[in-house]
């Protein structure tokens, strides 16, 4: 306040790198009005969109702005990809999840870390009649599904040998076929 | 008046988002007065994306997607009000309907289009199939329909419809790759729209579909507002705000805002609402 007439009247901006600020009368609240690149908050405390850190290292260690680290899980056209505090990845996308978009969302199985979008995250595609529940979630890496008895395959859609009725939906049931008189 | 808020100059103003603030520049006939460029709201811990203004009580609405929320502002000052702040995802695109008094915005998140009266009451999803990056929104209030853009990699479309959703009807879908700014001009009665994919602005006649290239070869837009037979559009590359002729097909201007950061929404802010009336004004 430069109209009160003491020598303390201007103090220094509380601003990192020489920012400019201002003052809101009605609150006397400080806000920075010209943060360094990347940066922005009314004290320059927080990093721009697209970005995570903690610039000024108020509270945790200090952490400069850096890119959103998704795994390559994001798409560079969309805004609020991360959380500009934690980088916490809010928009992943290829069927991906997790803190980082590390792992496949539920329903999906793969390696969520793979270079190539198609090799990625892939559907569960469990079969309803073989697989326990009928869920939808299979094992992250194999793909394997939950199978009911004598029910096989990944995606639990066949009998094992010498059973048949899948679609009875409570597992296969053995053939009973005579041994003698049978080809197979 | 309230001091984060600086009223901007009687005339017609650009109104932009950048990083925490909403910036104006005045327009000067097509070009803007860049020496006379001032933040007019600082809201330094919100990211805002979309702008919008209504010419009826001179507001300025806009999307925040940290809270996220939609809020608006009187041109003249006062305290933000914040008018939706639940059950939202990431809404990016604000339309305002300044006959009928409704805002439409979409949320990429909830993958919807949604509409409420302006002070965010009587709220309704409009909306919520066929929706994977739904971007820009813009109204025509004299003949009660919206247009709307999405950036789907899989499928990028400009869609239209009525303001009650019915014809929902998909204008432009060839030779699309990320639509993100789209506007109309009701004298001209022209939809364009900016393109970070094709790196085109192009325009198409909603009615005779007539479809016409206005520039390639633009480095990464994001926004857009046509004014007359300007555009003027936000660009993530240069940090920058764009002049481009229609008529002459070509870029004529720039500014470079001091604050390097990505420029988000951009709107005009004008003194007199053009005329019309809908089916909807008179409730």
């Amino acid at each position: 306040d430069s109209t009160v007439g003491t020598s303390s009247d201007c103090q220094p901006c509380p601003c990192p790198g020489g920012a400019t600020c201002a003052v809101v009368p009605k609150t006397k609240e400080v806000v920075c009005t010209n943060c360094p690149a990347g940066t922005t908050g009314k004290r320059c405390e927080l990093c721009d969109d697209g970005f995570f850190g903690n610039p000024l290292g108020i509270a945790s260690p200090k952490r400069d702005c850096k890119a959103c680290q998704c795994n390559s899980n994001i798409d560079p056209n969309a805004v609020g990809n991360c959380d500009r505090e934690t980088g916490e990845c809010l928009k992943c996308i290829y069927n991906t999840e997790g803190f980082f978009c590390d792992r496949c969302k539920d329903g999906f199985y793969g390696n969520a870390l793979a270079s190539n979008p198609a090799e990625k995250c892939k559907s569960c595609s469990c079969s309803p009649y073989g697989t326990v529940g009928r869920e939808t979630s299979c094992l992250q890496v194999t793909g394997q599904c939950r199978c009911l008895p004598h029910v096989t395959n990944r995606d639990c859609s066949a009998c094992e040998p010498g059973f048949y009725n899948l679609r009875s939906g409570k597992g296969c049931e053995r053939c009973g076929c005579n041994p003698i008189g049978s080809t197979n | 008046p309230r001091p984060d808020v600086s009223p901007p100059t009687p005339g017609t103003n650009l109104l932009f988002a950048q990083s925490g603030k909403i910036e104006h520049i005045p327009l000067d006939g097509y070009s803007m007065k860049k020496e006379e460029a001032r933040t007019l709201l600082h809201v330094p811990d919100k990211v805002v994306i979309a702008v919008a203004f209504d010419c009826v009580e001179k507001m300025v609405y806009w999307s925040d997607i940290t809270e996220p929320a939609i809020s608006r502002v009187s041109l003249q000052g006062g305290q933000p009000t914040t008018l939706i702040k639940t059950d939202l995802g990431s809404p990016e695109g604000i339309a305002i309907d300044h006959l009928s008094r409704l805002m439409f915005w979409t949320d990429s998140i909830m993958d919807q289009i949604e509409v409420s009266k302006l002070d965010g009451s009587y709220r309704r999803v409009l909306f919520d199939e066929d929706l994977i990056n739904p971007r820009p929104i813009v109204a025509d209030p004299n003949n009660g329909r919206l247009y709307w853009a999405d950036w789907n990699r899989d499928g990028p479309k400009i869609e239209m419809a009525n303001m009650d959703g019915t014809d929902r009807t998909i204008l432009v879908s060839e030779n699309l790759g990320l639509p993100n700014g789209l506007t109309y001009d009701p004298l001209s009665r022209i939809l364009c729209w900016a393109d970070a994919g094709t790196r085109k602005v192009e325009c198409v006649d909603p009615y005779s579909r007539y479809r016409k290239k206005v520039v390639e070869g633009i480095q990464y837009a994001f926004a857009v507002v046509s004014y007359g037979k300007s555009l003027f559009y936000t660009d993530w590359r240069r940090e920058a705000i764009i002049t481009i002729d229609r008529m002459a097909e070509k870029e004529t201007d720039s500014f470079l805002p001091q604050r390097r950061s990505k420029p988000y929404g951009i709107t005009t802010t004008y003194p007199q609402c053009p005329p019309g009336v809908n089916y909807c004004s008179a409730n």
